[in-house]
């Protein structure tokens, strides 16, 4: 290559680069093939790139990416997960410390063991609650209807009642709670009864009643435990309407006393196997004749 | 070059700024190198998709490389082994206009084989030379597009203008 040559390319070359001087120019131009290089990189202009306009793609572009912006996305995805682990754990600490409810329907009667080994006997349509998890630190059972309690010793056991509630250390007693009416009775042991702010202790064959938010005075008890579980429902000194409702709890029916006064006291007991003989130990000794229609009974004088 | 205050490009003022800085070059790149077979402008838009996507993982230094490797990479999935066309953009040469018939063919002709001859390039040569004679890129922008040296750049820009020339001119 001689010298010739190779300053016709570097002449090119920086022409090629935009980087020739006014001087460099003069000679580029002298060179032979200079028309030849113009024309060339002349048409070469035809072949340029459609136009391009950044605007615009930048316009459809971003929607595309907005959704997924991926930095702040790993700290949005542990939160997720740490959400999941919270969410999983107030489940778990729900469920478990859940209360535990337990009911019975109309003639039925279950027995029940709690954590710590005492029982309860749910006379029917009664409904318990009480928290398994706490038991042992805490005795507390919610009580809506009728129920028995055999208690081993411990601490204190709370039955909670609308109208009241039972505390004992170990004993055995029934709480009967109803509308109005609200009824203990100790058959061992010791209870302590809080009603309405005021306490007493009731001690075995003691019972406590409050009858239309009156408290009633009655006798010693005598039964050993309550006469439900022998499938009797006894009554002393109660109003019929009480002793009727006391009745539909056990027999699948209803009562019409209309013609009857409901108020009149009655002292006796109805089985809960035999709703004739059961109707009769209530009709009988009020001089009432009872007719069933329709899953109703109707009362009437005699 | 200044310093990345924040290594990632996962921001969408960023992630704008970028794209407003590359998309042109990306677009330009793509086109010359593979034709517009290929809609250059679809895979400028994947590409940055994909740098979004790893907006965490791609420095904004290192934006550039990552949008044209992706690019290129676009492009020879679908692209390998087809010649490459690029299209005649009528640019209309009015002072052509007047010219006789003859003229005319004669010029039909070097378009032709200009054409021809362009898809006759390397790659290399013909992206280097193009951004150069019609984007009127520098050397050394060039150089700092495709991450090679400028006198890489100056080999294949003059290798390419030899070979048209030999191509058209027949020397």
């Amino acid at each position: 290559m001689n010298y010739e040559a190779m300053n016709r390319e570097t002449l090119i070359k920086k022409w090629l680069d935009n980087e020739l001087s006014a001087k460099e120019l003069e000679a580029f131009k002298q060179l032979e093939d200079y028309e030849q290089l113009i024309k060339l990189s002349d048409r070469v202009q035809q072949f340029k790139a459609p136009a391009y306009d950044v605007d615009e793609a930048l316009k459809t572009i971003m929607p595309k990416i907005a959704p997924k912006p991926k930095q702040t996305s790993i700290m949005k995805q542990l939160l997720r997960i740490a959400a999941i682990v919270v969410l999983g754990f107030s489940i778990f600490y729900y469920t478990t410390t859940l209360d535990t409810t337990l009911s019975t329907d109309v003639a039925q009667k279950t027995s029940i063991a709690l954590p710590d080994a005492s029982t309860v006997i749910m006379n029917a349509k009664s409904e318990l609650t009480y928290n398994k998890h706490n038991w042992n630190k805490q005795r507390d059972i919610s009580l809506i209807g009728e129920a028995y309690f055999k208690v081993t010793k411990g601490s204190s056991f709370n039955v909670k009642t609308s109208l009241g509630t039972v505390t004992v250390l170990g004993t055995q007693f029934k709480v009967k709670q109803r509308p109005d009416l609200f009824e203990v009775i100790c058959y061992e042991g010791s209870v302590k009864v809080t009603h309405q702010g005021q306490d007493s202790i009731l001690k075995p064959g003691d019972s406590f009643l409050i009858l239309d938010g009156k408290l009633i005075t009655k006798e010693k008890e005598t039964a050993p435990n309550p006469s439900w579980l022998n499938d009797k429902s006894y009554f002393k000194s109660m109003p019929l309407s009480y002793v009727l409702n006391e009745f539909e709890r056990q027999y699948n029916l209803n009562f019409n006393a209309q013609n009857i006064d409901d108020n009149q006291i009655y002292t006796g007991s109805f089985t809960h196997k035999d709703i004739d003989l059961a109707l009769k130990s209530i009709t009988l000794p009020l001089n009432l004749n009872y007719s069933i229609k329709n899953n109703t009974v109707v009362l009437s004088r005699e | 070059m200044p310093k990345d205050l924040n290594d990632h490009i996962c921001d969408e003022t960023r992630f704008a700024s970028v794209f407003s800085k590359h998309a042109k070059d990306l677009h330009d790149f793509l086109y010359y190198k593979f034709g517009d077979h290929f809609n250059p402008k679809d895979k400028v838009q994947e590409a940055f998709v994909k740098l979004w996507e790893n907006c965490a993982k791609v420095k904004p230094s290192k934006a550039k490389s990552y949008l044209f490797t992706i690019g290129n990479n676009l492009m020879l999935n679908e692209a390998a082994h087809q010649k490459v066309v690029l299209r005649y953009q009528q640019m209309g040469h009015k002072s052509h206009t007047n010219e006789n018939p003859e003229y005319l063919m004669e010029e039909a002709q070097y378009n032709e084989k200009l054409q021809n001859a362009i898809a006759n390039l390397s790659d290399a040569q013909r992206t280097a030379f193009l951004l150069n004679r019609i984007e009127g890129k520098k050397h050394r922008e060039i150089a700092e597009l495709l991450d090679i040296s400028t006198k890489a750049v100056e080999k294949r820009i003059y290798g390419a203008l030899k070979k048209l020339r030999e191509e058209i001119e027949g020397i």
